[in-house]
């Protein structure tokens, strides 16, 4: 065997045994706060790598999380690209490979937010980031069985909307606004989707105190704009004049709605929206739309990262927080004719400079689990 | 004789008398569906997927497939938002420029798509669904995910005027179903589209430069693509990047379900037509007889099963792939 041939073997035996050896001694600085257990600083990473995993930069919802996100990573002193993007295109493999791949680049010195797509995806992401231990905050989908406290500090927070009350608040000014009587048809999101489901449940909610409001029909809508347009021209076809007000799942299924009435020449009927998009405030304030409401996505995606990273870098310690901060629902605004501009100059004119370390000072009260 | 040719004549008239047949099936559960309020809804909602239908029937002609009609669309929607909203936002100034505009960049990402797919041995299916792909992308880059608002009156007016009851875009659409009809019965290009899908080798041993007759196949589509796109800015208003979200489903279906066979050389824009109709009226239909929506889905799977079934002639097909 030639000198070259022995030498590199002899190397590459070497370079492999101290990579065993680095893998080991990583293993042990994973399991040390684990070995010591509660009440030590478990909090050892420094400078962790921030991530945001979600589902695409098509929609304006997921833009405004990341732009909450970035605007938290530059008041730290970083440029934005030092948060990093790990979108997950509505695939659920991916978000976890994903996850995964970024744990095994920065040796588990990470601090990660993220919705994991689907509810049971959100278990293996957790359970992985507690391995390599990281730190993650979650938003939207979990399983209601797993939870912040179980995990010890690695999985810090969960955040989620109800848009129960919400959806029921602008049904009540829908109906209102159509002076309590007449018929009334709901656009929603798709079928399966909690939100859509929401959505809906609080329109119901509100018919219970309108006894001569009548739903027509309520039919999904799919979040999509010409989807929201085809329909409501066929529910004109079903119901025509009975129809007196629309109650729209999103925006988005409103802006279809308003293209379908315009076709026909109709231009004063009452419709409700919901997601509080910039192009919605505006037809709120022009009196195309009665109301929508603002999750503040933008502050969402920023205190999410911000949760993750203090939590990672000792600011605080998750388990010694109470529930209300593990779990909680994140803010909604109601937006209509009245407040509209002033919520327009506020909230989207200019982006509020938010104090990051107040992690839970906008946010809605702890998470309620249906029996 | 007569046997055989009462069977080809049935095959041939099969799509449109589905169309008439759930016509008079929705009318019969629900009267109001049968009036020309209604009608026009269905046109509205038909004339985007029209286009996209007719120009991916050329391709499917040649027998090839097209799949990059949702990224194509999003992108020259979102490209005529913005050229619009640059040349002054108003069809009275120079806004119209932007049309012809639009329709050029169309038969560019088409020309593209067709050269990918001929020059580098990319199969069609592939070559343009990747195309469809880059075209979202660019889209997404364009917009960075925003909504782009079309709120001219003059071009609106595609949707808010009417004449004999329907709006101005769907004569728009009925004019390029013609300019589709002509390419078809009375173009060189035309009669090269059924010779490439029925025959390819032979055609080429005859001479036929099939390699341009597929590029221009591509960028003919490409354009058509284009007039959806300005016909979907027309209805809705505005520009995003999932614009052109679902037109690959429903202009496939809705070509398959009109007669056009997916192995080339049978079929036209007659059948893209009657298709188009066929499943925006199934669409329209199952809300106006109020079927529960967790049907919806599933029936309308079942009717398009029937309508390929009674549509196609499958004794002439020796397999199916």
């Amino acid at each position: 065997m030639s000198t070259f041939i022995k030498d590199f073997i002899e190397r590459e035996t070497i370079s492999r045994r101290n990579f065993l050896f680095a893998t080991a001694a990583g293993l042990g600085v994973a399991a040390v706060p684990g070995v010591f257990g509660r009440g030590t600083a478990a909090a050892a990473l420094t400078d962790p790598a921030i991530a945001w995993s979600y589902r695409d930069r098509a929609s304006a919802y997921w833009n405004s999380v990341i732009a909450g996100g970035e605007a938290f990573v530059e008041s730290l002193g970083r440029p934005k690209s030092a948060l990093v993007s790990l979108i997950n295109e509505g695939s659920t493999e991916k978000s976890l490979s994903d996850i995964k791949a970024f744990l095994a680049k920065n040796n588990g010195n990470c601090a990660i937010a993220c919705d994991a797509n689907d509810s049971p995806n959100a278990r293996p992401v957790v359970e992985a980031v507690q391995a390599a231990g990281a730190y993650i905050s979650t938003i939207w989908n979990k399983t209601d069985d797993l939870h912040p406290w179980d995990f010890g500090d690695n999985y810090v927070s969960h955040m989620t909307w109800s848009d129960e009350k919400p959806a029921e608040e602008t049904a009540r000014i829908l109906f209102e606004a159509m002076g309590g009587e007449g018929g009334v048809v709901h656009l929603g999101g798709i079928a399966a989707n909690n939100p859509a489901v929401e959505r809906l449940a609080g329109l119901q909610n509100a018919l219970k105190d309108f006894p001569n409001i009548e739903l027509l029909d309520a039919q999904p809508a799919d979040w999509d704009t010409q989807k929201g347009a085809a329909l409501m021209a066929s529910f004109l076809t079903r119901y025509g004049d009975r129809i007196k007000g629309v109650h729209c799942a999103n925006d988005n299924i409103a802006y279809g709605v308003i293209e379908a009435l315009r076709a026909e020449g109709i231009e004063d009927m009452p419709i409700v929206a919901y997601d509080g998009n910039p192009e919605a405030v505006q037809m709120v304030m022009d009196g195309q739309l009665l109301a929508t409401v603002f999750t503040n996505p933008h502050w969402g995606g920023g205190i999410s990262a911000a949760l993750a990273y203090h939590a990672a870098i000792g600011t605080f310690k998750p388990s010694e927080e109470p529930k209300e901060h593990r779990e909680f629902y994140g803010p909604t605004i109601l937006v209509t004719a009245r407040d509209a501009a002033e919520f327009k100059a506020k909230y989207l004119d200019s982006v509020p400079a938010y104090d990051w370390k107040d992690f839970w000072g906008p946010s809605n009260g702890q998470i309620q689990y249906k029996a | 004789m007569t046997r055989r040719l009462s069977r080809e004549t049935l095959i041939k008239w099969a799509p449109l008398l589905v169309l008439i047949a759930l016509v008079i099936f929705f009318t019969a559960l629900n009267p109001t569906f049968f009036s020309l309020r209604n009608f026009a809804r269905i046109a509205i909602a038909a004339a985007p997927a029209l286009m996209v239908a007719i120009g991916v029937t050329f391709i499917i002609v040649m027998g090839s497939i097209d799949l990059s009609m949702e990224g194509t669309v999003s992108l020259t929607a979102v490209s005529f938002a913005f050229i619009f909203a640059q040349l002054g936002g108003s069809l009275a100034g120079f806004g119209w420029i932007a049309i012809p505009l639009v329709l050029v960049l169309g038969g560019l990402i088409g020309l593209l798509n067709g050269l990918v797919h001929v020059k580098l041995k990319i199969p069609s299916f592939m070559a343009s669904l990747a195309m469809g792909f880059v075209g979202t992308g660019a889209a997404i880059l364009l917009t960075g995910g925003d909504i782009v608002k079309v709120g001219d009156a003059a071009f609106r007016g595609l949707l808010t005027v009417r004449w004999l009851g329907f709006p101005l875009m769907v004569y728009v659409a009925a004019f390029f179903l013609f300019v589709g009809w002509f390419i078809q019965t009375h173009t060189t290009l035309g009669r090269n589209f059924y010779a490439v899908g029925g025959g390819e080798d032979l055609a080429h041993a005859s001479g036929l430069n099939v390699t341009r007759v597929r590029v221009t196949g591509f960028a003919l589509a490409g354009v058509f693509y284009a007039i959806a796109a300005i016909l979907v800015v027309a209805r809705i208003g505005q520009a995003e990047s999932v614009t052109g979200a679902n037109f690959m489903f429903v202009s496939i279906t809705s070509v398959v379900v009109g007669g056009v066979a997916l192995w080339g050389g049978i079929g036209g824009v007659w059948n893209a037509l009657v298709g188009v109709l066929i499943v925006n009226v199934i669409d329209n239909g199952m809300v106006v007889i109020g079927l529960p929506d967790f049907l919806q889905d599933g029936v309308l799977g079942l009717l398009v099963i029937l309508a390929v079934v009674l549509s196609t002639d499958r004794k002439m097909v020796s397999f199916v792939k």
